[in-house]
């Protein structure tokens, strides 16, 4: 078990001491400032005002901290999330194929499955700690701007949820949902982590997985699938939002959750399987 | 006793194109062996299937006992290698780059690291970004990497590529001194006839994925079988030596002796005959020369 965490901390090293790994979060932070001016804008505050006030509630005590940094979340990881890690993740596999790292790699006692494990968790590292960084620093804005306390509104279409929350309930749920959301973007880098086993360019790998994704969004928003929706990924990704209702449904999430699941083992499962049959030869 | 055995590797390639035909030789301990071959032989696909980054369509390869297409991990345990021209992370220092690859291999010793390091010169550059290095400081780190941590034998795949003279040189007295010191077994792929003559004991000459040859280094054999004489009787020495069963080319004068007939018994043969012998040299092939012979250049 040592010698696999030592490997990790190899790949580790490599992922962190690269500065696009930060330009990551820094772009993140950039596009949650400018989400925040736009909801700061009178035109937008009076939207959530009226909002708010159709449902009996004091504005002034719901727009808070909270209400900003979960809807700066929501749009912050559809806007760039799917996109940034599948970039990542496309990147991962690879990118180092392209640069011809496997010469320098491969040629060290480690099996190919190894190293692929150590990377996909990596990868899963990542994911998780962008969209905690996500979660924390939408958080960290709304109480630079709003302060500590109020309320909790939130409002989420997917799941036609629409609830009010005191602040410390309305913060635990935040945290937990944002938990959740980690683990659903994991997913996203999945799926970019299969392609980029495959013996092509990582663009390429980040667009399929993309692809992918868009794909099956349009198949759920447009209604085609309906019967069928089970079999789309995006159903069970927005799963996370439903930790923000008040009685929560677990046994929904679990299914959702395990499905999920599912996926990201055979990503890992099929992507390991086309790795070790190529031959990697210049 | 061999320390590595490659035995009947075949290859084609998705193409249909033969890599390799039932290629086997072995490396043996302490020794230094060049495989040569033009591009496209089969040289870099025999140490890709040896380093399990290409898998054959039959045959095996097995490092210190250890098959590498059935334990792989544990077969690539006894070795250090270059294979192909090494890409570092750009990014990282020298110094971080061997961190990473010796993860890989579950050791870290920073003693060892400096001491190799500064064996092959970079101890200075070792905190420098490696996308500031020199081709050959890069050739340099790659040679660091495959000995850390120290193998039983080092596969390197045109180590010499795009180095000057001078890094050549260089590259040849290190080779020979990991032989001389560590007593480390050596397999080197290479283009450079010469370097291989110089540093090789043993060699095999690979063509269209075929082995056309495995054995000493033609200038480096001990037997002597072939000799050049120079003289004004050659009418005279040309029925002696066809008496005594040898030949003699007339173009070069190379003179070859029959099995078990030895030189200065047909030197003396000859001068008995009185044939004035102005000189009697053995000859020696270059690698260059048995390299053309053997692949029909």
């Amino acid at each position: 078990m040592s010698l696999f965490f030592q490997q990790w901390q190899g790949e580790l090293l490599k992922l962190f001491a690269r500065r696009r790994t930060y330009i990551g979060f820094a772009a993140f932070l950039a596009l949650e400032i400018a989400i925040l001016i736009i909801f700061r804008l009178k035109g937008v505050e009076r939207v959530f005002e009226r909002m708010i006030a159709r449902q009996g509630m004091a504005f002034e005590q719901y727009y808070s901290a909270l209400t900003l940094a979960f809807m700066i979340l929501g749009i912050s990881v559809v806007l760039l999330g799917a996109i940034y890690l599948a970039l990542v993740a496309g990147d991962i596999v690879a990118k180092e194929g392209e640069d011809g790292h496997y010469r320098l790699l491969l040629v060290r006692p480690i099996s190919r499955s190894r190293l692929l494990l150590i990377k996909y968790l990596s990868c899963m590292g990542y994911t998780f700690v962008l969209i905690q960084f996500i979660t924390w620093s939408a958080f960290g804005l709304g109480l630079a701007l709003k302060g500590w306390g109020g309320g909790f509104f939130v409002m989420a279409p997917e799941i036609g949820l629409l609830s009010f929350y005191d602040w410390d309930f309305g913060l635990q749920r935040f945290a937990l949902a944002s938990l959740f959301l980690s683990c659903s973007m994991m997913t996203i880098s999945s799926i970019a982590f299969l392609f980029s086993c495959l013996p092509i360019k990582p663009a390429a790998a980040t667009i399929g997985a993309l692809s992918y994704f868009i794909i099956d969004r349009i198949l759920k928003e447009t209604g085609f699938m309906e019967n069928y929706d089970h079999l789309l990924l995006t159903k069970h990704i927005v799963s996370w939002t439903r930790l923000l209702v008040e009685d929560i449904p677990w046994p929904i999430i679990i299914r959702d959750y395990t499905a999920l699941a599912a996926v990201c083992l055979t990503c890992l499962i099929l992507g390991i399987a086309i790795f070790e049959s190529r031959d990697l030869k210049s | 006793m061999a320390l590595l055995e490659v035995r009947n590797l075949t290859k084609r390639w998705r193409n249909d194109r033969l890599a390799l035909d039932d290629v086997s030789f072995d490396l043996r301990q302490g020794e230094i062996l060049g495989l040569l071959g033009h591009n496209g032989a089969g040289k870099s696909t025999v140490l890709g299937i040896t380093l399990g980054m290409v898998r054959p369509d039959g045959g095996e390869v097995r490092i210190c006992g250890d098959s590498v297409q059935q334990h792989r991990a544990r077969a690539l345990s006894h070795v250090g290698a270059i294979y192909e021209a090494a890409h570092f992370y750009d990014y990282l220092t020298g110094w971080q780059n061997l961190r990473v690859l010796c993860s890989l291999s579950g050791w870290w010793d920073e003693t060892e690291a400096r001491r190799i390091l500064k064996l092959v010169n970079l101890g200075e550059r070792a905190n420098h970004k490696t996308k500031t290095y020199s081709h050959g400081m890069r050739q340099r780190l790659a040679l660091a990497q495959a000995l850390l941590p120290l193998p039983k034998c080092l596969l390197l795949d045109e180590p010499t590529d795009g180095l000057d003279p001078e890094g050549i040189r260089e590259f040849r007295e290190f080779v020979m001194k990991l032989r001389a010191e560590f007593g480390m077994t050596i397999l080197i792929n290479s283009h450079l006839l010469g370097e291989v003559e110089l540093m090789c004991d043993r060699c095999v000459i690979l063509k269209q994925g075929r082995k056309m040859y495995e054995g000493p280094v033609p200038s480096q054999e001990k037997s002597q079988s072939a000799f050049i004489l120079q003289t004004r009787d050659i009418a005279k020495a040309r029925e002696v030596i066809s008496a005594a069963a040898a030949t003699m080319d007339p173009v070069t004068s190379k003179v070859e002796l029959p099995t078990h007939t030895l030189g200065h018994e047909l030197l003396k043969l000859l001068v008995e005959s009185g044939v004035r012998v102005d000189s009697w040299q053995p000859y020696k092939p270059t690698l260059e020369e048995f390299y053309r012979q053997q692949t029909g250049l």
